[in-house]
Parts: structure tokens; sequence; C-alpha cells
């Protein structure tokens, strides 16, 4: 055996793992799905066919349409609050504070909240949005309001602010990346020129953190979009989400040809965001040198 | 030889990417001396089933669902991960139909007997065309019984509710709540239609009307809850006023916690309801399963059932050992005129497009 084939034997070894679990767990399961979703519904399971009905489906009731939108939107919504978040808190971070340690110390604050468990999370957001939860009781002990206020749960806005507080952090975490990158000089420069700081901002920073906001937008609104813990705990009549309509589709509905030409769409407009997201970052992309 | 020694390295990538898959399905299946069993929040509650496990020995682990339409989901996912099952009667035909269910021989039944006439006789029981077990079998044996109640808080209302009505009336504006379940449709179509409809064939245009019906009660909607925990809470938490229940079951926890409810059957009529056990085709843990079904059907489970959970036992004679006068006429049992008025539940002739229709209100603006 020679050095060449050595080498390939180790790469083959050391490759196969990978290969292997993403063939099972991700190629296999893809291929099986897309070929479920031509299958038809028959009472009580499904049987193999291959028809376009269950797309037809998607396309001509309004309600998978409605929930398509209604689930685009909250996205947008999330991903815009996380972003109006998590800006300034990033700016803040990367530029005025000087202390290393003080700037780590924020930051893992700012992240750590990934490590406890999702539910939790979100079950905390109950306690706090209640008719009679920590917000009411406390806009009544100041005397803001007399009569506590159902608006904050069990509606879309209660959904948008949970979302934003779970996944904040995955604005935060590129934006960091990308505003710490930024070479100070070129910051120097513009101020030297006599650019103000807004110019400076507007001219130099922001458009090279443009990478940073467009990953954060990816991450929040594809997590978003896929979300289905925070219709059901804090969400009311209002706010089934795509990803519950397929849950159901699993579940209670039984009908998984339904359920995987449901969950094609979502994956092609995951795909379609993250690619045109992709795009634009390479059109965006300067040379530093 | 390079072919080959790719082969090699396929071959064994595979063994372990099969092993590994091995790993992650083994600690789901049910081992011997163990008995899984899917079920409703506290129908194997310790006080039920302690005695079970001393005696026998099997240990029990329980799931839960949140509603009928979630057996026949959980068992073609994986039937191999239960051994006991107890939908409502609604149900057991299509677990039947689907072939996930085993017949239960009436002769090892001991308490069979005892059972009311009108459960062993139940065609989701007994079976039907196409699907009738074999001689001297049942598909399910009958183990609870009661209504889809009404509830409200008393110190909410001045004039006590007898009617759904109050869906549609903007002064409850985000103070109500439903089951997140097909079965609402029943509710309103007996009051669209009459309470005497058959709510469990309805046609295309009744399913229409039903589900407009339904998006217009949206606005009163706070959430449309899940399980019995999350209505107790609803409740608790001084969220919703009014919602459907299993009744005798939410109400009795919620005034143990001070909270003034009453149930009521509305004047359109209520759902009806009767819970089986059945057993999972293939179990290996067989011998528990069948121990455990006969089990439930003894005075002491359906006591225990009753006083824990509040609801209408299947077993005539245990019924008059061990309840109370009072709590006997509180339960209905045997009461053929209540029993009478309620519309107990069936297998809905499209069962499909039941779902699709709840489906289609929830999605709604």
């Amino acid at each position: 055996m020679n050095h060449l084939q050595r080498r390939q034997l180790g790469f083959a070894a050391l490759m196969s793992g990978p290969i292997v679990w993403w063939g099972l767990v991700l190629l296999v399961p893809y291929a099986i799905m897309f070929m479920i979703s031509f299958y038809s519904r028959q009472f009580p399971f499904h049987v193999p066919d291959f028809q376009f009905g269950n797309y037809w489906k998607i396309i001509v009731e309004d309600q998978y349409y409605m929930v398509l939108m209604r689930s685009l939107k909250i996205s947008l919504f999330v991903s815009l609050a996380a972003f109006a978040l998590a800006y300034p808190l990033t700016y803040y971070l990367a530029f005025k504070v000087r202390s290393h340690r003080v700037r780590m110390i924020i930051y893992v604050a700012t992240i750590i909240p990934l490590w406890v468990s999702y539910l939790l999370r979100a079950y905390t957001w109950k306690t706090i949005l209640g008719t009679e939860g920590i917000l009411n009781s406390f806009l009544m002990w100041t005397g803001i309001i007399n009569e506590p206020i159902s608006l904050f749960l069990y509606n879309q806005f209660a959904m948008v602010i949970t979302m934003a507080y779970i996944f904040t952090p995955y604005m935060v975490m590129p934006l960091f990346a990308s505003l710490e990158k930024i070479p100070r000089n070129l910051i120097e420069a513009s101020k030297d020129l006599g650019i103000g700081r807004l110019g400076t901002f507007w001219r130099i920073t922001l458009p090279l953190s443009v990478p940073g906001i467009l990953a954060g937008f990816t991450f929040t609104f594809c997590l978003s979009f896929g979300d289905f813990i925070s219709p059901q705990l804090v969400g009311g009549p209002y706010s089934n989400m795509i990803s519950n309509v397929v849950a159901t589709q699993f579940g209670i509905a039984m009908n998984w040809p339904m359920g995987s030409a449901l969950s094609m769409v979502v994956l092609f407009i995951v795909v379609a965001i993250i690619t045109m997201s992709d795009r634009f970052e390479r059109a965006g992309r300067l040379d530093l040198g | 030889m390079q072919k080959l020694r790719w082969r090699g390295v396929a071959a064994a990538a595979l063994v372990v990417g099969i092993a590994f898959t091995g790993l992650a399905i083994a600690p789901n299946q049910a081992e011997a001396g163990e008995l899984a069993i899917l079920t409703w929040e506290g129908y194997a509650d310790s006080a039920i089933t302690q005695k079970f496990e001393d005696e026998t020995g099997c240990v029990i682990s329980r799931t839960y669902v949140g509603s009928n339409d979630e057996f026949p989901a959980k068992l073609a996912a994986g039937s191999s991960i239960y051994d006991a099952v107890s939908p409502s009667v609604d149900t057991t035909g299509i677990l039947a139909k689907m072939g996930v269910v085993e017949p239960i021989a009436i002769e090892m039944l001991t308490h069979w007997d005892d059972i009311y006439e009108g459960f062993q006789t139940h065609p989701s029981v007994t079976g039907g065309e196409g699907w009738m077990p074999p001689e001297g079998t049942v598909w399910a044996a009958p183990y609870s019984w009661g209504s889809i109640a009404w509830m409200y808080r008393s110190d909410k209302f001045d004039t006590p509710p007898d009617s759904i009505e109050i869906f549609w009336d903007p002064a409850y504006k985000g103070k109500l709540s439903i089951w997140d379940d097909k079965t609402n449709i029943y509710a309103v179509a007996r009051y669209l239609f009459g309470r005497d409809t058959n709510v469990y064939d309805l046609s295309d245009e009744q399913l229409a009307q039903v589900r407009d019906k339904l998006i217009e009660a949206k606005p009163q909607m706070r959430k449309y809850w899940a399980t019995a925990g999350e209505l107790v809470n609803l409740f608790a938490n001084g969220e919703v006023i009014f919602s459907n229940t299993w009744g005798g079951y939410q109400s009795a926890l919620l005034i143990e916690q001070g909270i003034p409810m009453v149930e009521f059957l509305p004047k359109e009529k209520a759902d009806g309801w009767q819970d089986a056990w059945q057993i999972v085709k293939g179990t290996p843990n067989m011998e528990c399963a069948k121990k455990f079904v006969t089990y439930m059907e003894s005075p002491h489970a359906q006591c225990q059932m009753s006083l824990t959970m509040g609801y209408s036992m299947a077993n005539a004679t245990a019924a008059k050992e061990c309840l109370t006068p009072e709590m006997y006429e509180t339960l209905h049992q045997g009461d053929w005129t209540y029993i009478k008025d309620l519309d107990f539940w069936q297998e809905p002739i499209r069962v499909d497009k039941m779902v699709e229709t709840w489906n289609a209100v929830k999605a709604a603006q």
C-alpha cells in the first residue's frame, strides 16, 4: 500500500461516519417524505400512488394559504423584533465596551438562555403575560391600570414576544461576529476625513455588518417559521402556524401524504430563503484585504 | 483492490449505522414485565393501578393523550411502543380496522357478566360488517363512561347559562374556551340543525355551515384547550369562565382549588362517551396486558376510577357495591333516562372530513 492509497483509506474511514449519518438521517428521510407526498390518503391510513392531489389541495384550499401567510408574517415580526433588540446591544458590545472581560460577560449573559430548555422559557412567558400574571399584577400595583389586561397572552403578540426572546441570541451571535471583525482603522479613517458619527455608521459600519444581519435574519426567520410550541403555549385561537398543521397531519389527521406535501412546501420556502440570503451576502461582500 | 476496499468501508459504515439506529430505537420498546399504556390523564393513576402492580409484578409506564385522534396516530407511528390503550368507542373500531389491536377473549374477562348490557353489545365492542372479531372475542373491554358536559364559573354569571348560545355573544369576548377536538362539530351541529341530528354523518353543506359558525365564535375564544391540566389552569388563572369538559373530572379538580364551578348539560343535548381498553397487536407483554385489561374491569379498579376521576363505571355490580347512594345517583349509574338523553359517540362516517373541518376552523383568521 503506497502513501497515496493510505491517505485515501484514511480519508474514507474518516468520512464514512458523517456520510452514513448524513445519508441515513437526512437524505433518506427527505426522499421518503418526498415520495409519500404523492401518495393518497385512504382510510384508515394511506396507499402508494403518484398524484399531485396533495399539492393541489394546498394551492386551492385557503386554510393552508392562510396559515402559511400567518407563519411568514409572524416570523418576519419575530426577526424584526430580534434585530431591533440585538443590533444596538451588539453594537454597544463591539464598539463601546472597552474591557474585554465585561464584553464577554455581557455576551455570554445574552446567549446563556440557550442552555435553558425551550419549553421552560416559553412557559415562563405564560406566567408573565397572563391575566393574573406578573406584568398585569405589576401594572395594577403601580396604578397604571385598574383591570387586568387580557391582551398580553393567548394571541400573536404573545407569540412574537416569546419567540423574539427565545431566538434573539441567534441574531446576537452572527451580528457580534461581523461587527467585531470590522477593522477599526476604517472607522478612524472615516472620522479623519471629517465624516460624522452617523455618516460613519451609515457608510462604514452598517454596510460591513450586512453579512451578520443576513445570517441573523435567516436564523431567526427560519426558526420561527418552523416553530410549533409557542402557538400551543402562548398562542390563541388565531395562532395556528404551518408546523402545527404539519404536526396535525402526522398526528390526529393521520394524513401522512398531506403532511409530507406540506413539509416539502415548508422545506422549499426555507431553502429559498437561505439561497436568497446567500446571494445577497455574496453580492454585498467587500474585500477588506 | 481499490474497489474492494471501498466496499469494505461502506459495509463497515452500514453496520455502524444500523447499530446506531438500533440503539436509538431500543429504549422505546416495551420490555417484558413492563406495561406501557397509552391513555387519558388520570386513567392509570396509582390509586387505581397500585393493587395490580403489587399483585402481578407488571410495572406500568404511562403516556397520555389529549384527544381520541391521537390513538390511531400514535399506534400507526409505531405500535410496538404501547401494550394497552383506552380509546373511546368512536375510535375502538378504527383501531380494529387498522389491524393494530388484538381481539380479547370474553372468557378471559372475569368481570364481563357484570358490565352493563348496553356496553357489551355496542358495535364498537362487538365489531361490525367486515371487522368482526373471531367467535367468543370482542375488540374492547368497556371501562368507563360519562358526558361531555359544559361548565362555568358560577361567580361570573348572573343568569346561569343553559345553552352554548353564548359562543356568539360578544359580551363574552375572549372569555370562553373549547376542547381542541373535532367533537365541537357535534355540539354546533345540534345547535344549528336540532338536538336529534345525526351528527356523525353530516353532509358537506352541513359541515360548511358548522365550520362558519365555529369561525364566527372565534372572537369569544381565549384558547382551545388540549389537555385536562391546561383547562384547569385556564380556569384557575382567571383566563376563561366557560368551557366544555370531561363531565365530573376537571370541575372537581377546580372545586378542590376553591373555584366555584357548575356543570350542566345544554338544552341542545350533550355528547356521551364510553371508553374501553384494547390490547395492542403483537405486544411482547401479552400476559401483563391481558391481566391488566381484566383487572381494570374489576370492582376495585372500577370503584377507584369513579372515586378519583368522577366518571361513571361500566361494571354495574361494582357500582352497587362501592358507591354511596348519593354518588350512585350523581354518577347516573343505571339511570337510563339520563343515558338516553346523551348523544353517545359513534365512529363518524367520514372522520377525515371532520378533522379537516376542525382544522379549517383553527386556520381561519
